[in-house]
């Protein structure tokens, strides 16, 4: 062990000299109750309303879906329709002749 | 350790289970002393050590369900305290390297008491000394600290840490070396800077 060990030694001899303050370890007044509380609080099942919220938000998408299958030729139309509008385009022409 | 045989801590727990807020108010005022003393032992700096045992608790109750009795209630209750105070620890900025310029007077004469051996640290010094390692200890990682700690400072053995940790053995023995090589090191640069 050479010197630096040996003081880093004594040091931490010395550190462990030193008596905690004391101090009460016990739970301050009211701590255990407001801990319960909010560990019950959190920890619940979920409220009504968010079980009612998840439900929705489902029943939402499920309706966003069936929305698209029923609808998916004409949306796929109107994109057809979309692209030869912008082939007919005069200005699109012009700027495809310059390029 | 809290006294395991007057208290009926499984009888406590299925109640807590069954959501009895007497029963979960109970067990707090049971876990108290053993959550507070892993707290004051690795408090960081500016938290204060009532809201850093209520997180613990709030752990504990979040994941009581988990717990299956393959350890004791209070080991796996200090492991849950013991990785919150390393979050926290993780969360603060290590502090940047020591000079005698940050050491107090005290905490310079002990340095110099134990450099030069020419005498014994006083009693009264002793917490001058343990100012000084925390200090030194700041620079370490969260779990060096922790390890040295408990190794160094309360005399633990590496069975006990394990447990409190829990981290096995072997990892216990390899943070100890790393972390007592990173100590010394620190210890190296702050005794041979140039004294102000």
């Amino acid at each position: 062990m050479n010197k630096n060990e040996q003081s880093l030694q004594r040091l931490l001899a010395a550190a462990r000299k030193a008596q905690p303050a004391p101090a009460d370890e016990s739970a301050p007044y009211g701590f255990s109750t407001r801990v319960a509380a909010l560990a019950f609080a959190q920890g619940g099942r979920p409220s009504a309303f968010a079980r009612l919220s998840l439900r929705a938000a489902l029943v939402a998408g499920a309706l966003a879906v069936a929305a698209v299958a029923i609808n998916f030729s004409a949306i796929k139309s109107a994109f057809e329709s979309d692209n030869a509008a912008a082939t007919d385009d005069p200005i699109a022409e012009v700027v495809n002749l310059g390029t | 350790m809290p006294d395991d045989q007057s208290f009926d801590l499984a009888g406590c727990l299925g109640r807590v289970r069954r959501r009895d807020q007497t029963a979960a108010r109970e067990l707090v005022e049971h876990l108290h002393p053993l959550v507070i003393r892993i707290v004051r032992a690795h408090l960081p700096r500016r938290v204060a050590e009532e809201d850093l045992a209520q997180e613990v608790f709030m752990k504990m109750f979040t994941r009581i369900d988990q717990y299956q009795g393959a350890v004791p209630f209070t080991h796996w209750v200090s492991r849950i305290a013991v990785t919150t105070c390393i979050d926290h620890l993780r969360a603060q900025k290590r502090r940047p390297e020591l000079r005698w310029a940050d050491l107090s007077e005290g905490e310079a004469d002990v340095l110099d008491s134990v450099i030069t051996n020419e005498r014994d640290v006083a009693p009264d010094e002793a917490a001058s000394a343990k100012e000084l390692v925390n200090k030194l200890m700041d620079q370490l990682k969260p779990e060096d600290r922790i390890v040295i700690q408990y190794l160094d400072l309360e005399q633990r053995s590496i069975a006990e840490i394990s447990q409190l940790t829990g981290w096995n053995p072997t990892l216990v023995k390899v943070r100890a070396f790393r972390a007592r090589r990173k100590l010394q090191r620190f210890y190296r640069e702050l005794i041979e800077k140039e004294r102000v």
